[in-house]
């Protein structure tokens, strides 16, 4: 994938298993979010494939990804900010390509469950943009769920939230892996990967530096030096 | 809206439905009343593309293509209730049109493609001259016909087409409030507030946006079309003027942006006190209530005149 001049990612091979988490992690500027906006279809990408569930779905618009069970969350929550919770998490149970619903009523219903599980069921009537950080990530989360997705591309679910607030987020990646979904995940937290991660790769200026189970890439230099730089390794 | 507020809204409604035989059927206020409702179908519409994330400068394009489709067909010989019904469908594609056209603008950007499209068929109907009559336009279009079926006093003189623009009003209202209630609303504020976000959960923008276009090219059309035939005459620099374009954005914005009733209010008021309080007084000044408004929304009520009422102020909406 190149911008221009500059190449954001390249030689990336990537293959997530079913029901499975995989943990991307990297320094900034490493091609995280640029490889999940290529995944999701917000980007082309100038070279390279990408194939899902058996199928080739390079450049797909966002919408199709979507209808074959594609979901993501953003790193700064992308709530429609001036609609209602409920109607935020209405839009993917309403425009979903697979499990609509014909009744506006059982569309509702389904947006108070999904609300419930993610513990914003009191603010549903309440504008997105009155929501504190913490709820606006269960939100992020709630509108991912929306579509129904068998695929979750999660960016930094627990970036900027207190000590209980990653808890919470653990919780939601078991749960979350209880249900069957695969899960693609950017975490900077090690102690959040090492827990919910079947297996991590590590990005470095746009290729992968290190791939395998949390246990032997956590501990790897080649990642530690991506994250601390060449001298200030330990 | 509140006790108050419903009982103001019928009292206002009442007021409109008894306000020909009240003022003995004169023609000028009815002249004048008409046009403040068309403006409130035009400022409705306006709101309706505004309300799926759109702005626009441009509404004349549709007000005026309404106006010369209705004409056209008009002067064609068939019956004016079809001819503005066919000016309505001509707003739609050409609104239809310019959203296909300008679909990845935003914005600034946006606005200046939809002025320029206004600007463009303006000069259209200045050099078609074979079709549009060139600069000197269409004269002898025909008033709407009285109904033989309705008691005369709905339909003689200008009353007919009173009670048209106001049954274009309400019917413009209906359709936005529809909008609210379905899908239809919520797609249109998903595009609006994120688009990229609406695409990831399986809501394709740019349908929605063209047909935000065309809904809200049509009831402007229709406008346009009961206009020509109110006025008798449609000529380029008239129908296509910046006026049309303009006076909807900002009764919308002063009335309320996305509320209901908020822009039809604003469209009535803002006329109503323009034409008939500084026009016969000071009539240099007569289009300062709408800068007066403008001014007055975008530095103390940025939610216009519906964000008065509403509990609590905010952005919009």
């Amino acid at each position: 994938m190149a911008f221009g001049g500059l190449l954001a990612l390249r030689g990336v091979d990537i293959a997530v298993e079913e029901h499975q988490v995989v943990g991307l992690l990297g320094p900034n500027g490493a091609g995280k979010t640029t490889l999940f906006n290529i995944l999701s279809g917000l980007l082309r990408p100038t070279a390279g494939e990408v194939w899902f569930g058996g199928r080739r779905v390079t450049n797909l618009a966002p919408w199709r990804l979507s209808g074959l069970g594609v979901g993501r969350t953003f790193q700064i929550a992308r709530p429609f900010a001036r609609s209602t919770v409920l109607d935020n998490v209405l839009v993917g149970i309403t425009f979903r390509g697979r499990h609509r619903y014909g009744r506006a009523l059982d569309r509702r219903h389904e947006a108070e469950r999904l609300l419930a599980t993610v513990g914003l069921a009191d603010k549903a009537p309440a504008r997105a943009n009155e929501l504190s950080l913490g709820e606006r990530k269960r939100l992020e989360l709630a509108m991912a769920l929306s579509t129904r997705p068998t695929f979750l591309l999660l960016d930094e679910l627990a970036s900027g939230l207190s000590p209980k607030g990653r808890e919470e987020v653990v919780r939601f990646y078991g749960r979350l892996k209880e249900r069957g979904l695969t899960i693609f995940a950017i975490e900077h937290s090690f102690r959040i990967l090492a827990h919910v991660a079947d297996r991590l790769v590590v990005l470095d200026q746009g290729t992968i530096v290190a791939e395998g189970r949390p246990e032997q890439v956590l501990g790897s230099p080649r990642v530690v030096q991506a994250y601390l730089g060449e001298d200030d390794g330990p | 809206m509140g006790r108050p507020g419903r009982i103001g809204l019928g009292l206002v409604a009442a007021a409109l439905v008894v306000l020909p035989p009240l003022t003995g059927f004169h023609p000028y206020y009815l002249y004048l009343v008409s046009t403040a409702l068309l403006f409130g179908t035009v400022a409705t519409s306006w709101n309706l593309l505004a309300y799926a994330g759109q702005i626009s400068f441009g509404h004349a394009a549709f007000f005026g293509l309404g106006g010369y489709g209705a004409a056209l067909a008009s002067l064609a010989g068939l019956s004016p209730w079809l001819a503005i019904a066919l000016g309505g469908g001509i707003g739609a594609l050409g609104a239809a049109g310019i959203g296909l056209a300008s679909a990845r603008l935003r914005g600034a950007y946006l606005a200046l493609a939809t002025l320029a499209y206004a600007e463009i068929w303006r000069g259209v109907a200045h050099n078609w001259t074979t079709v549009s009559g060139g600069g000197e336009g269409l004269i002898g279009i025909p008033p709407l016909p009285t109904l033989g079926w309705l008691p005369l006093d709905f339909t003689r003189g200008r009353a007919g087409s009173y009670y048209l623009s106001l049954a274009f009003l309400v019917v413009v209202v209906a359709v936005f409030w529809g909008m609210l209630h379905s899908r239809l609303g919520l797609a249109f504020a998903a595009v609006r507030e994120e688009e990229e976000r609406a695409s990831l959960l399986g809501v394709h923008p740019l349908p929605w946006k063209i047909l935000a276009f065309a809904l809200s090219g049509f009831f402007s059309a229709l406008a346009g079309g009961l206009y020509v035939h109110m006025v008798g005459v449609v000529e380029p620099d008239l129908i296509f003027s910046r006026y049309f374009s303009i006076l909807p954005l900002v009764m919308a914005t002063f009335g309320g942006l996305h509320t209901l009733l908020g822009p039809a209010m604003a469209a009535l008021g803002l006329y109503l006190v323009s034409e008939l309080l500084l026009h016969p007084y000071v009539p240099a000044f007569h289009q300062l209530p709408y800068a007066l408004a403008l001014i007055v929304v975008v530095l103390y009520l940025p939610g216009g005149l519906s964000g008065l009422f509403t509990r609590k102020p905010r952005g919009a909406a």
